[in-house]
């Protein structure tokens, strides 16, 4: 059974159709690309998948169960972690403290427990620090464990937010255009890191620009255009279907297509 | 206005920590200055408690001392007159670009020192053996104790702040506790020949620092924006009064009535936070400014027949421990609400630093990043709702026992305000901060203001100008509230002693947008 | 054209990361793959899907919900009390309405343009007063005024305008003094700040105007009985107060509508940014938004002064809550619901006063400002909208 699967999920703002009628499939380990021109409904599909807009109509499901009208953070606790498109790290936290808040749905101190800072309070938080410093330590970033996020360098604040996504133990992983703004090097990186996850039984769901990115990187692909799922496949196929090309690539972008 | 002046009132963000030690430095250094000052000029203020006159500068160029130990006297003043200058040369020397070095702060430790020396010394020979040849016209009863407690504690602090400044600077938090605890303990012994101002110590200072603390977790802590703080406050004295008078007959003793009502006004709290708190900021600052005016309102229309109505309740029950009796002083009220404010702030200290505090600070930073990060923003939001509101229904439980009279007008908007000023001018969100805020804010509001009259009176006698016996400075408070909140946001949005991360926050302008903008709720 | 190779295998070390560290270190915690429940967590979580539905159901039906209240009172009125009664309640709500109307226009205005609950609103409104009360006083106006017909129009058109334009003054500066600078600040700076100005402004009032209440011999302006109907006697001045505060609106809503700098205004409070890069000077866009409300509520003020005579330091602040709930009553941003919104909360106001006990009234208005955000924070005649993506 499908790990993540979207039925006929519409989204109206207003006037506007952002999302119409999309349904795809999100198997165990699989990486799903989301491709399309810009306004084409991916990031829309993804807040309505995270809970931060209610659906329309339509179905979401994980696992089989329903999770559209949850809010986002009963989602979280399900099993999906985010990174957004223009960075959301918590600009004035260190970025040990911005993965800890990762750990906030499964840590077991309540309030009481850190007001009078028991035992068990305090062997948590230790554990948890250790969890945090280790998850910045294989992302590259344990030089930075104790900076503001906000005074990292761009590309690593891409890869603490995913750090961050990673500290609530997901079971699907939604990254949006994690390589923007990433020069090449980087981009390999990220890379590698994707298949390193999928390597660790991480399921992923990507947002990108990059061609050259989505097509090494992705089992599947699907294309939206206008809010519409136009075509789905495997890179070959979504790379030699006509419709992609004419709808999404146009003329110029065509080439870029070619070169990947 | 040029930057280096701007510098000298204003932390440099880009280098944070040091600056910022330098402001606590500065901060302490000037308090010193000003005790050592003020412990000199205090006789003359409160000469309505003593006799004559003391240590202080006119009374020794009325009469000056003419005996041997003048010598003394004067070497005090040196001492004096080192201490209160230094804090005005150093940010004149910074202007100018040249930095006092270890020397200075050497001779500002020994001049310290020998003050505080020498203070006890005179004190010891004036009050105990009474040694007339030795300063002349000085004798018994022509100085205040409090004089020399101030003074002394003033010769201390310049002690600790002058022989230990990279500490000082280094860790501010722990030296500004250190600097300020004596003072909290003893300010009842230090001003027991002024019962007036010990009634300020226990009814002002420590309730509207207790207030503070509440509301700095919901204001500081969340970052959410409560007008309406007084009606827990309310809550909490009217609980204690409705257990603790002749009204209903029940008397419950005063420290099951604290929890009662900070359990009672958090109940409230919760009730209240339920449907708002998924509002947008200043929405929410608009509904619980509604709902601090609702409930005086209701107090005042006697809801449900307990409230008394406009009157209040009066003849609430003076608590008496064992041998302690507090009615008779207001210094046991005062002990027990400090012991209070010191568990409240060590616990809320430590949420702060715990799963909740990082959650708060996410929350407010970004709310949708933090919600898709598993934070449940409504129930996170309540949790410092309700904390908050259980603060002020403690230090409304308090209230009441202390004034034994509660009514309406006790808890209206200004209330509000005047603990939401105590938290801007002091520092949003540091906890230091909202201690001196309060101690600055009371000091002027509630014991300053209500005296001028009494002085400008006084004053206008003796220097027959009759305009200045009839103004009533109390109406003078809401400018004051007024211009601390404009002025500290327009220059310095973090505070007095600013928290770090939260004055940056404040002065950068990263706008967080809320989670119920993004969803199209609110 | 590069084959396409697929997802090339897992290299660690390539990261050019630290997996020094005992090379077993995941970076996707195991048991966190394993499928999970969404339990409704606690007490209410269980609750949730029925309050959604509920709230879902207040918020559609809400302003029905309301404006059937509304109808229930006043009738609940007539048969308590009889018709003459009701009648003057409803000729006392219009009156009522057309004030708060007139100062809920200033809330919306500044609140749509720079998203800022002015507090100082309400208090400007009340310093206006006493500008209109202090020109009366240096001019002579009020035996001018009571004099003749002629006179009184001579009185209305020096009074007026000079107030008015006080009040805009001090509402422009209020907003270059104090909230200009905040503009670009987390929310919370300017909101303190508002409020801040208000209570400056009330201090100042009440040194200088001392703690009672003020007459202003301006209620003696305008006598006599118009008409009466059904034993309710309409007075000119109630005439005179609706219709000032009619025309008031008409005249702005003409202005925004039909004026370069209205549509500015329009666009500013759109996107302020795109307004920017099409050559709207905004700084003089939103000072005249200031003005303009301001001196709204100046005339607010000054037919608050003819109809009740008393002015005191503080009105200003309970006024302005309850007109900036009529202002989101009607839609914040909205003008045409802001002017609708005030007499509804005029009539809310006056009802709920005469069906519950007048000392409810205010805490009444409080509850609807609770209910209204809480329900339909996007006011009775507003879409819901969801802003970007």
């Amino acid at each position: 059974m499908a790990l993540l699967e979207l039925a006929h999920v519409s989204k109206r703002f207003g006037g506007l159709l952002a999302v119409s009628d999309v349904s795809f499939n999100l198997d165990r380990g699989e990486i799903l690309s989301m491709i399309g021109p810009n306004g084409a409904g991916k990031t829309t599909a993804f807040n309505c998948v995270t809970g931060l807009f209610p659906i329309t109509s339509g179905s979401i499901t994980l696992d089989g169960e329903p999770i559209s009208g949850l809010p986002p953070h009963r989602i979280t606790k399900l099993g999906i972690a985010r990174t957004f498109q223009n960075i959301r790290l918590f600009a004035f936290m260190t970025a040990v403290d911005n993965v800890m808040v990762g750990a906030h749905w499964w840590m077991k101190e309540r309030v009481w427990d850190g007001a009078f800072r028991t035992g068990r309070a305090r062997r948590e938080e230790r554990s948890v620090e250790q969890r945090a410093l280790e998850l910045l330590d294989l992302l590259g970033l344990s030089r930075y464990a104790g900076s503001y996020a906000r005074e990292m360098p761009y590309g690593l604040q891409r890869r603490l937010e995913i750090a961050r996504a990673l500290a609530t133990q997901p079971r699907l992983l939604l990254l949006d255009e994690p390589a923007a703004g990433l020069n090449t090097q980087e981009k390999k990186e990220l890379m590698q890191l994707i298949a390193r996850l999928r390597d660790e039984g991480l399921t992923i769901l990507l947002i990108e620009h990059d061609m050259r990115l989505v097509m090494e990187v992705s089992h599947r692909i699907v294309v939206l255009d206008h809010g519409e799922k136009i075509a789905e496949g495997s890179p070959a196929d979504v790379r030699t279907n006509p419709r992609v090309i004419e709808a999404y690539l146009g003329t110029g972008a065509s080439n870029e297509m070619q070169s990947a | 206005m040029p930057d280096r002046f701007r510098s000298l009132f204003r932390a440099d963000t880009g280098q944070g920590q040091r600056t910022r030690g330098n402001t606590v430095f500065w901060i302490l250094s000037s308090t010193a200055a000003a005790l050592v000052l003020m412990g000199w000029l205090l006789p003359w203020f409160v000469d309505a408690y003593s006799a004559g006159a003391g240590f202080s500068p006119q009374d020794a160029l009325i009469s000056p001392p003419t005996g041997v130990g003048t010598i003394l006297i004067y070497v005090l003043a040196v001492t004096m007159v080192i201490l209160v200058a230094s804090p005005l040369v150093e940010p004149l020397a910074r202007l100018r670009g040249t930095t006092f070095g270890r020397r200075a702060d050497r001779i500002r430790l020994i001049a310290a020192l020998v003050g505080f020396a020498l203070t006890v010394v005179i004190w010891f020979l004036v009050s105990v053996i009474q040694e007339e040849p030795l300063f002349g016209s000085f004798g018994p009863g022509t100085y205040t104790d409090s004089a020399v407690w101030l003074t002394m504690y003033g010769y201390a602090l310049a002690a600790l702040v002058y022989g230990a400044r990279p500490w000082v600077v280094g860790r501010q938090t722990l030296a500004f506790g250190i600097a300020v605890l004596p003072f909290g303990i003893f300010l009842p012994l230090m001003f027991h020949q002024a019962p007036d101002f010990l009634d300020w110590a226990a009814g002002s200072l420590a309730i509207y620092m207790l207030l503070a603390l509440g509301l700095n977790v919901v204001v500081g802590f969340a970052g959410l924006l409560d007008l309406g703080y007084a009606a827990f406050f309310a809550i909490g004295a009217y609980a204690c009064a409705s257990f603790a008078s002749p009204t209903h007959n029940i008397h419950w003793p005063l420290w099951i009535l604290i929890f009662l009502g900070a359990a009672i006004a958090s109940l409230f709290g919760a009730v209240l936070g339920a449907p708002t708190l998924r509002l947008r900021g200043d929405y929410l600052a608009i509904v619980t400014l509604g709902f601090g005016e609702i409930i005086p309102d209701l107090a005042t229309n006697n809801v449900f027949n307990l409230t008394g109505g406009p009157n209040g309740i009066s003849g609430i029950d003076q608590p008496k421990f064992w041998f302690l009796n507090f009615s008779t002083s207001p210094r046991w009220y005062y002990w027990s609400l400090l012991l209070v404010s010191l568990v409240v702030i060590v616990l809320l200290r430590n949420i702060e630093r715990s799963r909740v505090g990082r959650a708060w600070v996410a929350l407010r930073e970004d709310e949708v990043a933090a919600a898709s990060t598993g934070i449940n923003t409504t129930t996170t939001k309540l949790l410092a709702f309700a904390i908050g509101a259980s603060v002020s229904g403690l230090a409304g439980a308090f209230y009441g026992s202390i004034v034994s009279i509660v009514s309406p007008d006790d808890f209206s908007f200004s209330v509000s305000i005047a603990v939401l000023s105590i938290i801007v001018l002091g520092g949003i969100g540091n906890i230091a901060g909202v201690i001196l805020g309060s101690f600055i804010l009371t000091f002027v509001i509630f014991w300053v203001l209500p005296n001028m009259n009494e002085w400008s009176t006084t004053l206008s006698q003796t220097v027959h100008v009759p305009g200045l016996a009839g103004i009533d400075f109390s109406s003078y408070t809401y400018i004051i509230y007024g211009l601390a909140l404009i002025l500290m946001m327009l220059l310095r949005p973090g505070g007095l002693l600013p928290s770090r991360a939260r004055q940056i926050e404040l002065e950068s302008g990263g706008e967080s947008e809320s989670l119920a903008a993004v969803q199209g709720v609110a | 054209m590069s084959e396409y190779k697929g997802p090339p295998a897992a290299d660690p070390g390539a990261l050019g990361v630290g997996t020094s560290r005992g090379g077993s270190a995941m970076l996707v915690a195991q048991s966190g793959l394993a499928p999970r429940h969404g339990r409704a967590g606690g007490i209410l979580g269980g609750l949730g899907p029925l309050v959604r539905l509920l709230q879902g159901w207040i918020s559609t039906y809400f302003s029905l919900l309301l404006l059937g209240m509304m109808a229930l009172a006043i009738g609940l009125t007539g048969v308590q009390h009889g018709v003459t009664l009701m009648g003057e309640q409803i000729k006392n709500a219009l009156v009522l309405g057309a004030i708060y109307a007139l100062v809920a226009i200033g809330y919306t205005m500044v609140y749509g343009i720079i998203e800022l609950i002015n507090f100082a609103h309400g208090d400007v409104f009340t310093a206006s007063g006493f500008y209109a009360f202090g020109f009366a006083s240096l001019f002579h106006l009020d035996s001018l005024a009571t004099g003749s017909f002629g006179g009184l129009i001579l009185a209305l058109v020096i009074v007026f305008p000079l107030s008015m334009i006080a009040a805009g003054v001090t509402g422009a500066l209020i907003e270059f003094v104090a909230y200009r600078r905040l503009r670009d600040a987390p929310r919370l700076a300017p909101l303190i700040t508002a409020i801040g100005v208000s209570f400056l402004i009330e201090g100042i009032m009440l040194v200088v105007e001392g703690p009672d209440n003020v007459t202003t011999h301006m209620a003696s302006w305008i006598n006599g009985e118009a008409f009466s109907i059904a034993g309710v006697s309409v007075g000119y001045t109630d005439l005179f107060v609706i219709g000032m505060a009619l025309v008031l609106m008409f005249a702005l809503g003409a202005f925004v509508r039909r004026t370069r700098l209205g549509k500015a205004m329009r666009s500013t409070a759109q996107d302020r940014t795109a307004a920017l890069l099409c050559g709207i000077n905004i700084n003089r866009t939103i000072s005249a938004t200031f003005f303009i409300g301001s001196a709204l509520a100046a005339a607010a003020a000054i037919i608050y002064s003819i109809n009740y005579g008393v002015l005191k330091w503080n009105i200003g602040f309970h006024l302005g809550i309850i007109a900036f709930t009529a202002a989101v009553l009607g839609g914040i941003g909205n003008i045409v619901g802001a002017g609708v919104g005030g007499f509804l909360i005029g009539i809310i106001y006056v009802f709920g006063g005469s069906l519950f006990g007048g000392e409810w009234s205010e805490a009444l208005i409080f509850a609807v400002l609770v209910l209204i955000l809480t329900f339909r924070p996007v006011g009775l005649f507003g879409v819901e909208v969801t802003t970007r993506a």
